[in-house]
């Protein structure tokens, strides 16, 4: 195949899976990783770099946005990358080791595992759109980890503090780990973190979550991009593609319901990651 | 049930400070946008005839990993090299938005989150300067 076929047949697929993947909350991340394995051949660990990269495009494509509307809470977020960062250079570095010790084939089976893996979390109905108050803990009082945001859907003015920072910390630097060693963003669980442990309401959740998903990004990207695993012409379509698919998605998300493409693209990640499983086994 | 209410404004970190970590995101992804597709476009150009077996199993920008590499490569107008500036300014722009979190706590006079930022800071450079280069 001519490289500049590969080029537009990889901006396609990223302007897919970005559009899509932001509709549904999971990025295009998990869909392109095993495809560029799985469809076009490319060695796993370049698979992950050029993730890097695209979650670093995408998550700078639909933050900037967030952060002007000041939904996300910079305070927290700055917080937890305490966490998030030394997880990814963990990850990261391991994801260099596994594939020096030619164990790409474990690191294809985990990959495929960890896909599954957040499928649950994205399914899971998020009705309580304010989150319950709850007391802070010491030291989310001493870095004032609190902030007030005007919920546009109701007019109301919404504050809230954050509570149990240790859980937080220990479920950020796990979500750090996953993103450094496969490449994908790992936003499931930094929501799941800021609301279920810190008590943050879920639109400030999911704001600053994508915050965090660029810098913990950037630590696995930099190992990843230093050890020789982003090959440009790889990654630069993907992540032209993916950001421009994500912010298109970003543009008519408010207008659309999910509910329909939600289980259009579940069974496809699901679908890539038993392929990624059974390819790292051996299996046909 | 009643809103509680703690601080009105984080004097800290205005909205002018949000405002401009938005604008540094933007042109960050601008600038690398623009290196990347330009950078793509002159290469394939320059390789017609390139196949993408030789593209995916040979990065073309492993010579340029490294300062005088980069430097000779950007100024003999080598499309590999601008692919690889691309990347790098794609990776830098969330140090930079950290490095501004730093600048605004420090001028806040919490030294706690201006420590905490300065830490990330650190990580992300021991990262792309010292264990990224280590382990390749």
């Amino acid at each position: 195949m001519d490289l500049g076929l590969l080029v537009v047949l990889l901006v396609l697929l990223s302007v897919a899976a970005g559009l899509v993947g932001s509709l549904v909350g999971m990025g295009g991340g998990v869909v392109v990783i095993p495809a560029l394995v799985i469809l076009f051949g490319v060695p796993i660990p370049e698979a992950i770099g050029t993730g890097a990269i695209t979650i670093l495009a995408t998550s700078t494509t639909t933050g900037a946005a967030y952060i002007r509307d000041r939904l996300s809470d910079l305070r927290i977020g700055m917080f937890l990358e305490i966490a998030t960062v030394p997880g990814a250079l963990l990850g990261a570095t391991a994801t260099v080791f596994l594939a020096r010790a030619s164990l790409t084939d474990a690191l294809l089976v985990a990959l495929g595992i960890v896909l599954l893996a957040i499928i649950p979390g994205s399914l899971a109905r998020r009705n309580q759109e304010f989150a319950l108050a709850r007391p802070p803990d010491a030291r989310s009082q001493a870095l004032r980890l609190s902030g007030t945001y005007v919920d546009r859907a109701t007019g109301r003015s919404v504050s809230y503090r954050a509570a149990d920072t240790n859980p937080a910390l220990g479920v950020m630097f796990g979500a750090g780990v996953v993103s450094g060693m496969f490449g994908i963003g790992g936003g499931v669980f930094k929501v799941l973190a800021l609301e279920r442990y810190l008590g943050v309401p879920m639109k400030v959740a999911t704001a600053t979550s994508n915050f965090m998903i660029g810098v913990t990004a950037a630590a696995g990207a930099g190992i990843l991009f230093a050890a020789g695993y982003v090959n440009p012409l790889i990654a630069a379509p993907v992540a032209v593609g993916t950001a421009a698919g994500a912010y298109v998605g970003s543009q008519i998300l408010p207008g659309l319901t999910n509910r329909a493409i939600r289980w259009i693209f579940i069974p496809v990640v699901a679908a890539l990651a038993i392929e990624t499983i059974l390819r790292g086994l051996g299996l046909p | 049930m009643t809103e509680p209410q703690w601080e009105a404004e984080d004097r800290t970190l205005p909205p002018s400070a949000y405002l401009r970590m938005a604008i540094v995101l933007r042109v960050g992804l601008f600038a690398s946008l623009a290196l990347l597709i330009g950078a793509l476009a002159a290469y394939l150009l320059i390789h017609p005839a390139a196949m993408s077996g030789a593209a995916i199993s040979s990065n073309p920008i492993l010579q340029f990993l490294n300062l005088p590499g980069l430097a000779g490569g950007l100024g003999a107008g080598n499309p590999a090299a601008y692919l690889t500036l691309g990347l790098l300014v794609l990776v830098a722009t969330p140090i930079v938005r950290v490095a501004s979190g730093f600048y605004y706590f420090r001028r806040g006079g919490e030294r706690t989150m201006a420590g905490v930022t300065l830490a990330v800071i650190l990580m992300l450079l021991f990262g792309l300067l010292v264990l990224g280069p280590l382990v390749r």
